[in-house]
């Protein structure tokens, strides 16, 4: 049965790719175990700050795996049926994303051996029900979504030719799989941040635009990752197929998105002061010119949205894969920091429950067990997508679809490869 | 009559508004169960005057031994604020029990809830240990078992004996207005805030009588008595989660007048 397995020994950048996310992932392992066993107590968090690293990772990966529903709705609702191999990739991307967040919030809870309470247990009210909700029926839409991508295994396609063919049959409800994408999507991409809307006892946060700004940040960012990761699985391996044309046309659209993200983010945080509620303009002092200036001026505004906004709409730079390629990954990191400046600057303004005590401020370290389960969960992200552009074709704009019958719409029209 | 067929699409029609009308239904029904603030007969009820705290902290270290309480965690928190005339003032901090409590309102299990009689429990087998409840509280009341519990209660027996099991590790934990004191004792005849075996411990312990408990729907408790010949104050009551615990604020010695 083993006789096709054999194992090369010779080393290639592959192999010390693998090797080097091999060991991330051992010690994140190793990690991971000491926190079920010891407890929450291995990490920095307290009672002031109980969300830290680990959530940021949740919701950066929830964030970042947004490219799949809005990409989704696009071609299959919007009919912009030329896209559809980025879709693909969107959904791989979405997929893994979507469990790295589920990874990380086992990691998280303290009785993660009780997380099918949520499902069982419903309290409506609670936005944080809704959102596991939500992320537990998408997540299955994101299974039945990448079923004809794994269908593409080699080992699948010729062991189990039924199986596969049936996966692939899947594809013909792509459009059902959308709307119900964009409708869970919508949903908890805000709920997210009505999360930390809704909290009335931290005025840094209680404010109802949070659920916009996480959707469209989300939107953003998640295209955007999908792009560079398209781009840069092409520069890296020939097994990634690309059609340049379409990224770049994608890319431009990201270009005018960052100009409604960028107004909206800056007005968001800028415009807190209108209104002064003890504990809000602290928060924005935390960012204006405390512990996160830099995250908020240079990566979120700076890199994370005027420059690869400036990059995007220039087509020169845009032409350029070097600029679209950088200005890609700094929309998607600007999105991270977003998220983390706002989880843990809103956690560290401590607001005065006593009569006319004053505010005061805590602060919030990631203990090395903590990063190295974080750096864990990307590397097993990163691993994945790699693995999945070496042997399911998720990066490859050659593959043409066949008709979608059921709706009868044409997904794909045959793409030339530049 | 012609026969029936149904046809795929009518099928997943037929399911889609079946499955949502089950959601509906209940979601509604859960909506009331969780959203509806306390209305039992009796309405418990903390007031803690603050001309009578010295801050000798027994009421938390009463705390400590009837809930067995891990040392590293208080319930109840004795807090210095300020200073009126030559006296240090003090606030203790037990959980507020509010009427709208944004922890019950966030959990994502319905682990935090409602009893009728007002208190906000912990259900603490049900609860996941997300901590939205502490990221959602104003009063800082709620604490979480980074570890477990293991070893000695120091507070035990000179404070107190446990009446309650030790939460696990990984479940936040808060001041409970001592139910388990209130249910023996009613069940026993007795009234909470008069009886000492039916009121809460840091109640009984104080040894200036600065904490009072009672019924807010009887007019004659305790309670309802202080509220209604002295002005008081709840913490953060702009935010509207209409607190349980109320204090009397400290009035100089000069000024204090015997009842």
């Amino acid at each position: 049965m083993f006789k096709n397995l054999r194992i090369k020994t010779s080393i290639t950048p592959w192999t010390i790719w693998l090797g080097l996310m091999g060991l991330i992932l051992l010690t994140g392992l190793v990690s991971g175990i000491l926190v079920f066993w010891k407890g929450l107590v291995m990490t920095n968090l307290s009672d002031l700050v109980p969300w830290g690293l680990w959530i940021t990772i949740d919701l950066s990966s929830i964030a970042l795996g947004a490219g799949a529903f809005s990409l989704c709705a696009g071609v299959y609702l919007f009919g912009l049926k030329r896209y559809q191999p980025i879709a693909r990739t969107a959904t791989c991307i979405g997929l893994i994303g979507y469990t790295m967040a589920t990874l990380a919030l086992i990691l998280d809870i303290g009785k993660p051996e009780r997380f099918w309470h949520s499902v069982v247990y419903w309290n409506t009210h609670s936005l944080l029900w809704e959102v596991t909700m939500c992320v537990i029926l998408y997540l299955t839409v994101l299974v039945f979504e990448t079923m004809p991508i794994i269908a593409n295994l080699e080992w699948l396609r010729k062991r189990l030719p039924k199986i596969a063919a049936l996966m692939e049959g899947v594809h013909h409800y792509a459009p059902f799989l959308a709307i119900l994408g964009l409708g869970l999507s919508s949903l908890h991409q805000s709920s997210l941040g009505a999360t930390y809307g809704v909290i009335k006892a931290r005025p840094f946060w209680f404010k109802p635009e949070m659920s916009v700004l996480f959707m469209f940040s989300a939107i953003v960012g998640g295209i955007s990752l999908t792009l560079f990761a398209t781009m840069l699985s092409s520069r890296l391996t020939k097994r990634a197929k690309i059609n340049d044309v379409l990224i770049e046309r994608v890319a431009h659209f990201v270009g005018y998105l960052l100009i409604g993200y960028f107004y909206f983010r800056a007005w968001d945080a800028l415009a807190t002061t209108y209104t002064y509620d003890p504990g809000r303009s602290e928060g924005l002092r935390l960012l204006t010119k405390g512990p996160f200036a830099f995250n908020f001026w240079i990566v979120e505004m700076l890199l994370g949205m005027i420059m690869p906004m400036i990059l995007l709409l220039y087509k020169p730079t845009r032409m350029n894969p070097f600029w679209r390629m950088l200005s890609l990954m700094l929309v998607a990191l600007g999105v991270v920091a977003f998220r983390w400046d706002t989880n843990i600057a809103g956690q560290l303004v401590l607001m005065p429950y006593l009569p006319g005590a004053a505010i005061a401020y805590t602060s919030y370290r990631p203990s090395l067990i903590e990063i190295l389960t974080g750096a864990a969960i990307i590397s097993y992200g990163l691993t994945a997508f790699s693995l999945g552009v070496k042997y399911l074709r998720v990066v490859d704009h050659t593959l043409v679809e066949t008709a979608h019958e059921t709706v009868h719409v044409n997904s794909t029209e045959p793409v030339t490869i530049s | 009559m012609s026969k029936q067929t149904i046809k795929r699409r009518e099928f997943i029609k037929l399911t889609a508004v079946g499955l949502a009308v089950a959601a509906g239904t209940r979601a509604v029904t859960q909506t009331k169960a969780s959203g509806d603030a306390p209305h039992g007969k009796r309405q418990w009820a903390m007031v803690i005057d603050q001309s009578k705290c010295t801050g000798c902290n027994y009421c938390t270290l009463a705390c400590q031994a009837h809930n067995d309480v891990n040392p590293d965690i208080q319930w109840n928190k004795v807090l210095e604020n300020g200073v009126v005339g030559d006296q240090q003032v003090y606030v203790p901090r037990p959980c507020m029990h509010c009427a709208k409590a944004p922890c019950v309102e966030v959990c994502p299990v319905k682990a935090s809830y409602y009893r009728e009689d007002g208190i906000v429990m912990m259900d603490y087998d049900r609860c996941i240990g997300c901590r939205y409840c502490q990221i959602a509280c104003p009063y800082e009341a709620r604490s979480f078992n980074w570890e477990t519990f293991t070893g000695d209660n120091p507070a035990v027996p000179e404070w107190g004996t446990p009446e309650v099991d030790r939460r696990p590790r990984g479940v936040p934990e808060k001041c409970s207005f001592c139910y388990q004191r209130i249910d023996r004792g009613l069940s026993l005849g007795l009234t909470p805030g008069v009886d000492a075996d039916a009121t809460p411990a840091c109640v009984v312990v104080c040894p200036t009588g600065a904490r009072l408990f009672g019924d807010l729907n009887d007019p004659e408790s305790s309670a309802s008595t202080a509220l209604r010949e002295n002005a008081s104050y709840r913490l953060r009551e702009n935010l509207g989660t209409g607190p349980r615990v109320y204090y009397l604020p400290a009035v100089p010695e000069a000024l204090r007048v015997e009842v």
